[in-house]
């Protein structure tokens, strides 16, 4: 589903590159812990995918097409075969639950018809049922991830990205939304996640890919992730 | 769906952003006014030369008493030079220039007089035998006016061979410094709307990057993201360019009014020439707009 051949991205030619050759391929249905610390070329990876840059050397290939390839009026329907999620949430605050995940499907044509029947159906995969017309700031911190995740696959796509969507919340509200990634993996919607919380790769036991500047450290079928200043510790 | 969507998203950006709106407005209004009114002033000059150019005519001045050119020195025309003058404007070699010959005697040159300057006191200080005899030729093409020049300033009896279209020109000269001066502001005015519409794009893609980002992330076309915020600056210069419009009609409709209550043998342009402006400041008002919008999205809105 995702596929990197000897991929570098170099942002500025003084430092070191953001990612240093890696080659990496996801299958389809997969679940995928990309972790690392911060600055070992977790976002750079996810902004690769969604071809928000270019890879300096190397190829991407999405659904088995070569990123490169696909031109700029087309990138759009790339992306719709991808849905995003993020630390931060990113819902628009001035509309409602229901509203925020309409607008994924309003802004790609949609009908209203059938946008009255997904967004409910969608709300409820992610445990959100009766809260259609709650604002955002009425949400707490795990239900607002919950909307944005509903916002994320609402157009069903092949690929989920999940960019740090634990790295806000507390331990307990984690797992519930590990729980909804889980599931929607499940329903067959390829999942990667980028993540240095140790707690929840080490619960899943799911593929992990371990980023060390730039680098391709770690590749686990079902592994572990142990923090970065552990492993030094257990390293010294 | 998308229709209603683009909608929606047009009116909550002019919302957000109403103070730009209203100055985006108040430019293109003033801007596309001058335009306008430059437009206008280009069409009042035709209008006037299609009116004058068949009525004017080479004048023909005979000699009185006080001439003081080369061809009096004899004193005033004499009754055989006056018929020998007429003769040759109806010559048959002159005849292909010349459409008409009208002869105003002093007794009707004082009346003409008296009718053009009725308001002046130097009227009553005028006689006949002041003003000369003339003859009025109407030329088949008023541009030949150098055939007649030629042919009767060294005649005997002839004191000048004047043509009443230099002091059109004069006149259109104004205009058409006025109207020079009008596009002259209008282009600088457009500038600044123009810039303005950038800013207005600009600050409105900003108030709404988050929408924006999110669309792009969902793949939202191009055009989607984009024809709300362009649509925005043409609605805006849409507006502008109806006020302009409006006031445009009422400068024409009523001080037209009295400019030809005033001069009333005056051909002055009507309400209908902004048929052909009006769509043309339309015109120029949105795609300035658009252009504007589409330049600074380019560089302001990454799709």
């Amino acid at each position: 589903m995702i596929r990197f051949e000897q991929v570098t991205k170099v942002y500025d030619h003084k430092s070191k590159p953001a990612l240093d050759s890696v080659s990496l391929d996801v299958d389809r249905d997969e679940f995928v812990f990309l972790v690392g610390a911060s600055g070992s070329g977790k976002s750079t990876f996810i902004r690769l995918v969604l071809k928000e840059d270019r890879a300096t050397r190397g190829a991407v290939y999405v659904a088995g097409q070569n990123v490169a390839n696909i031109p700029s009026w087309r990138v759009p329907r790339l992306r719709r075969g991808i849905g995003v999620v993020f630390q931060d949430f990113r819902l628009l605050p001035n509309k409602s639950v229901f509203a925020n995940v309409a607008f994924a499907m309003q802004v790609i044509g949609k009908s209203r018809a059938v946008i009255r029947e997904t967004v409910p159906e969608v709300l409820k995969t992610v445990g959100l049922e009766g809260k259609n017309n709650r604002m955002p700031h009425e949400l707490s911190g795990g239900e607002q991830q919950r909307v944005a995740i509903a916002r994320a696959i609402v157009n069903k796509p092949g690929i989920l990205l999940a960019d740090e969507p634990t790295g806000n919340l507390d331990p307990t509200t984690s797992m519930g939304i590990m729980k909804v990634l889980d599931k929607i993996n499940q329903n067959g919607t390829t999942v990667v996640m980028a993540t240095h919380d140790d707690d929840i790769v080490n619960t899943m036991r799911k593929r992990v890919v371990e980023l060390r500047d730039g680098s391709v450290v770690r590749d686990d079928a079902q592994g572990i992730y142990i923090g970065e200043t552990t492993t030094t510790a257990a390293a010294g | 769906m998308r229709f209603a969507f683009v909608l929606g998203e047009i009116a909550s950006g002019m919302r957000r952003n109403l103070v730009m709106v209203v100055s985006v407005v108040l430019v293109t209004f003033i801007s596309l006014t001058f335009v306008g009114a430059a437009g206008l002033l280009q069409l009042q000059i035709n209008q006037m030369k299609g009116y004058w150019y068949d009525r004017v005519q080479v004048a023909v001045f005979l000699c009185v008493e006080n001439s003081t050119s080369e061809s009096c020195a004899s004193g005033p025309v004499t009754d055989e030079q006056r018929s020998a003058i007429e003769a040759k404007l109806n010559s048959p070699e002159l005849s292909t220039y010349v459409d008409t010959v009208e002869y105003e005697s002093q007794d009707q040159a004082l009346v003409h007089f008296r009718e053009q300057l009725a308001n002046s006191p130097i009227v009553e200080a005028v006689t006949a035998d002041q003003l000369p005899e003339s003859f009025r030729v109407g030329l088949v093409d008023p541009e030949k006016y150098e055939v007649i020049s030629e042919a009767f300033s060294s005649e005997p009896g002839v004191d000048i061979v004047s043509d009443q279209r230099e002091y059109l020109e004069e006149i259109f000269g104004y205009i058409n410094i006025a109207s020079l001066v009008a596009l002259g502001i209008a282009v600088v005015m457009s500038v600044g709307a123009i810039l303005l519409v950038a800013t207005t794009i600009r600050l409105s893609a900003f108030s709404r990057r988050r929408e924006t980002g999110i669309m792009r992330l969902v793949g939202a076309s191009k055009a989607i993201i984009q024809l709300p915020f362009v649509l925005e600056g043409v609605i805006a210069a849409i507006l502008g360019a109806a006020i302009a419009s409006g006031t445009l009609w009422a400068v024409l409709r009523y001080g037209g009014e009295w400019l030809s209550r005033e001069y009333p043998q005056m051909g002055f342009i009507s309400t209908q020439e902004l048929l052909l402006v009006v769509p043309a400041l339309f015109l120029l008002g949105a795609l300035l707009a658009g252009a504007s919008s589409l330049l600074t999205l380019r560089r302001y809105l990454k799709v």
